[in-house]
C-alpha cells in the first residue's frame, strides 16, 4: 500500500518542463487537455473519489511548484484536492502555480465526459493519459464494474516504479555529436486575437478507416497524411494572403521518445520535429507535399537522430555556467529566446497521440478521447489529434477569429473522401 | 445531422452555422428549429485570484512594527520631537500603496485611489505637527492632494467607463495634464498672494492642446489611426 507518510521528497524538472513555467504569464500557460466520454452520465461525487484514490499513485502529478535560487522544482503537495468541477466553455485557461490549492491539475465533468487538464511541467500527454485512464478505470470500478489493472491502468494499492518518476532526457541524452537546431523565419498566420480567457475549438470527429484508406492512397501513414494537409492549409493561406516574400510553412510536432528509448517515465519524454514546405522552391501540388513530409518523417523518426536532438537540447542543463545562474536571469533569457526564436520557428503545432489503447474490459464503457493542445503562446492554431477504435478527433485550439487553417483542413478531408463531422465551442448564434 | 453546402462537412445537431465558414444551416422542411445540447458546457470560466496571504502578512507585520518600535523610541528615549511621525506616516503609506497588489478583492479601484490620496494628506498633516505653521498644510499641501486624487480618479474613470485603447488613453493623460497643471499654478499663486493669473501652465496648456488636437484627428480617421496602431503596437 502506497504510504501517505512516506518521507517528503522533492522532484527535478525534467528538461523540457524547465521552459514551461517561464513562459507563464497572466493569460497564458502551458496547459494541454484530455478527455474521455463515457457511455454513462458521470457522477460527480464517484470521480472525486476516484481521483483521491488515484492520485496518490502518481506522486509527480500530486505537487505544488516551488521556485529555488537556479532552478524551480516541484515539492510533494499535501493540500486537499484537487476537486472536481463542473466544465466550462473556454476550457484550458491559465493555471497560476498559487491558485487551486497550488494543484497543477484540474478534473471537469460534464454530462458524460471527464475532462484532465495538466500543465506541462508535470509530464506529457502519455503521462496523463495514464492518469485520467487510472482514474477512469477507478471511478468505473466504484460504479461496481470489474476493471484490471494493466495498459494504461496502473495498480493504485502499489507504489510507483521509480523509472515512472526519472527525467528519462538525461539518461538517453548520451550521442558523441549535438545537431543544430532548425532555425529560421517561418510563415505566421494572421489573425484578430480573441479577447482574455477565449479558447475556440474547432472538433472534426472522422472515421480511423476512412482516413487510413485516404492517407493510403498516397502510400502514407495517417500522421505524415495529416501534417501534410495541414501544411497545405497553411499553405493555401500564405499564398491567399499578400506576401512579398512567401515564407517556409513549418509545423512543430512532438514525438513520443517512448517509442524508442525504454523508458516507463510519466513525465515529459517529448521532442520535437519540424516537418516544412518552403514555397520559394516552387509550388507544391497536395501528393508532392505528402511525399515530402514522408520522406521527412522515415529519415529523421529514427533512434540515431533524435538521440542526437535531446542531447543538444540536454547540453543546455548540463552545462555548470548556465546552472549557476539564478533562476531570474536563466527566466528572462530563455523567456526572450522562446519569444524571439522558438515561438517564431514554426506556422503551427500538430501533435497525434494515435490509438489510444484501452483495457478489453474498458472498451464497452467507453464512447471517444479528446486531446487538445491548449491555448497557443501566440497568435495561431494548434492540432491535436487522438483515435479510439474507430473514432478519430482532430481538435483545433487557437485564440484568433479566423478559421482559414481548419477550414482548409477539413475541406482537403472531405476532398479527400473522409466524411468529418464537426464541433465547436464558438458561440454561433 | 446537417451538412454544410459550403465546406461538404457534416455539422454537429447542435450547430445553426458552419463554425468554418459560417454559412447557415437551413433546412427547407423544418420551419421550427429544435435546439440540441451542445456537446460544450455553456458556463465560461474564470482565472482563480490568487492572495499572496504571506507577503501581506510580511509587509503588514514589518510595517506594523517599524512604527511601534519607532513611536516607542520617540516617547521614551528621544522625546525631543515627535520624529516618529515621518515614520509611522511613511509606513501608512506604503501600507496603503501596496494594498492592491497583496489583496485582491472586489474592492473598487476607486476606493484604492481615494485610500491612497487619503494616506498621502494624513501624512501631510503628521508633518505638519513637526512644522511651525500648518497654513501651508490646510492652503497648499491639501488642496493639491485632492487635486492630484481627483485627477487619478477621473483618469481611472475615463478608461474603465469610456474606450481604454493606448490613443484614447494618451488623450485622457494630455487633457487631464493640462488641467492639472493650470489648477497646481492657481493653487501656487493663490498661496503666494500672488494674482491669479496662467504662466508657466500656459505653455503647458498650449502643447498639450496641439496634442489633444493631433489625437483627436487620428481617432477620428480610421486610416490613420489603424496606421498609427499598427506602428507603435507593443
Amino acid at each position: 500500500m502506497w504510504k501517505r507518510n512516506s518521507p517528503k521528497t522533492w522532484y527535478r524538472l525534467d528538461l523540457s518542463a524547465i521552459v514551461y513555467p517561464t513562459l507563464q504569464r497572466r493569460d497564458f500557460s502551458s496547459v494541454y487537455r484530455l478527455s474521455v466520454l463515457l457511455k454513462e452520465e458521470v457522477r460527480p461525487a464517484l470521480l472525486q473519489q476516484a481521483v483521491d484514490l488515484s492520485l496518490n499513485r502518481f506522486p509527480t502529478y500530486k505537487v505544488a511548484m516551488r521556485r529555488g535560487l537556479f532552478w524551480r522544482y516541484l515539492e510533494p503537495n499535501d493540500r486537499p484536492g484537487p476537486c472536481v468541477r463542473p466544465d466550462i466553455r473556454n476550457f484550458c485557461m491559465p493555471m497560476p502555480f498559487k491558485s487551486n490549492q497550488r494543484y497543477l491539475i484540474r478534473f471537469y465533468y460534464y454530462g458524460r465526459r471527464i475532462s484532465l487538464e495538466a500543465h506541462h511541467s508535470l509530464g506529457d500527454g502519455t503521462g496523463g493519459m495514464y492518469l485520467l485512464q487510472t482514474v477512469t478505470a477507478v471511478y468505473l470500478r466504484l460504479l461496481g464494474h470489474s476493471i484490471p489493472n494493466g495498459g494504461y491502468v496502473m495498480d493504485i494499492t502499489k507504489q510507483p516504479d521509480p523509472e515512472e518518476l526519472e527525467d528519462a532526457y538525461m539518461r538517453f541524452a548520451n550521442a558523441g555529436v549535438r545537431p543544430p537546431r532548425p532555425s529560421g523565419k517561418t510563415y505566421r498566420i494572421r489573425g484578430t486575437r480573441e479577447p482574455f480567457y477565449t479558447f475556440n475549438v474547432i472538433t472534426g470527429v472522422l472515421s480511423a478507416s476512412a482516413l487510413h484508406a485516404a492517407a493510403g492512397k498516397y502510400n502514407a501513414t495517417i500522421t505524415e497524411y495529416l501534417n501534410a494537409v495541414l501544411l497545405y492549409a497553411l499553405l493555401q493561406k500564405q499564398q491567399e494572403e499578400p506576401h512579398l516574400h512567401p515564407l517556409p510553412v513549418r509545423i512543430a510536432m512532438p514525438v513520443n521518445l517512448r517509442r524508442f528509448f525504454p523508458s516507463k517515465t510519466l513525465r515529459n519524454f517529448i521532442t520535437m520535429v519540424y516537418p516544412s514546405i518552403d514555397p520559394r522552391l516552387g509550388d507544391y501540388d497536395f501528393a508532392e507535399i505528402v511525399a515530402h513530409v514522408r520522406n521527412y518523417m522515415r529519415y529523421y523518426i529514427n533512434e540515431k537522430f533524435l538521440r542526437g536532438d535531446i542531447t543538444t537540447n540536454a547540453a543546455i542543463k548540463r552545462n555548470p555556467f548556465i546552472r549557476v545562474v539564478p533562476l531570474f536571469i536563466k527566466d528572462f533569457f530563455v523567456r526572450l529566446f522562446y519569444t524571439r526564436v522558438q515561438d517564431k520557428n514554426s506556422s503551427a503545432g500538430l501533435t497525434n497521440m494515435g490509438a489510444v489503447q484501452v483495457l478489453p474490459e474498458m472498451k464497452p464503457f467507453l464512447e471517444r478521447f479528446d486531446i487538445y493542445m491548449g491555448i497557443p503562446y501566440s497568435e495561431r492554431t494548434n492540432c491535436a489529434i487522438i483515435s479510439f477504435e474507430d473514432t478519430l478527433t482532430v481538435n483545433f485550439g487557437s485564440c484568433i477569429a479566423q478559421t482559414d487553417v481548419e477550414r482548409r483542413f477539413f475541406c482537403q478531408l472531405v476532398e479527400d473522401g473522409v466524411p468529418v463531422t464537426i464541433e465547436t465551442n464558438r458561440n454561433m448564434e | 445531422m446537417s451538412y454544410c453546402v459550403n465546406c461538404g462537412v457534416r455539422l454537429d445537431a447542435s450547430l445553426k452555422k458552419c463554425p468554418l465558414c459560417n454559412t447557415p444551416v437551413i433546412h427547407p422542411n423544418e420551419t421550427a428549429v429544435p435546439n440540441f445540447p451542445s456537446p460544450f458546457p455553456a458556463g465560461k470560466g474564470q482565472v482563480e485570484t490568487v492572495k499572496s496571504r504571506d507577503l501581506a502578512i510580511l509587509l503588514s507585520v514589518s510595517l506594523g512594527a517599524s512604527s511601534v518600535v519607532c513611536g516607542l523610541l520617540n516617547l521614551l528615549v528621544f522625546p525631543y520631537s515627535l520624529w516618529s511621525l515621518y515614520v509611522i506616516g511613511a509606513c501608512l503609506i506604503i501600507g496603503t500603496l501596496a494594498l492592491p497588489a497583496f489583496i485582491h478583492t472586489r474592492f473598487p479601484l476607486f476606493g484604492y485611489l481615494l485610500l491612497d490620496g487619503t494616506a498621502i494628506a494624513l501624512y501631510q498633516y503628521m508633518i505638519s505637527f513637526n512644522t511651525p505653521g500648518q497654513r501651508w498644510f490646510f492652503h497648499l499641501a491639501l488642496p493639491i492632494t485632492a487635486l492630484c486624487t481627483a485627477a487619478a480618479l477621473s483618469f481611472a474613470a475615463l478608461i474603465q467607463r469610456l474606450s481604454s485603447s493606448f490613443l484614447m488613453i494618451g488623450l485622457y493623460f494630455f487633457l487631464e495634464l493640462s488641467l492639472l497643471c493650470v489648477g497646481l499654478e492657481l493653487l501656487i499663486r493663490r498661496y503666494t498672494g500672488a494674482p491669479l493669473c496662467l504662466t508657466w501652465s500656459a505653455i503647458v496648456l498650449a502643447i498639450c492642446g496641439v496634442i489633444v488636437i493631433c489625437l483627436l484627428t487620428i481617432l477620428s480617421r480610421s486610416r490613420l489611426r489603424n496606421a498609427v496602431r499598427r506602428r507603435l503596437h507593443f
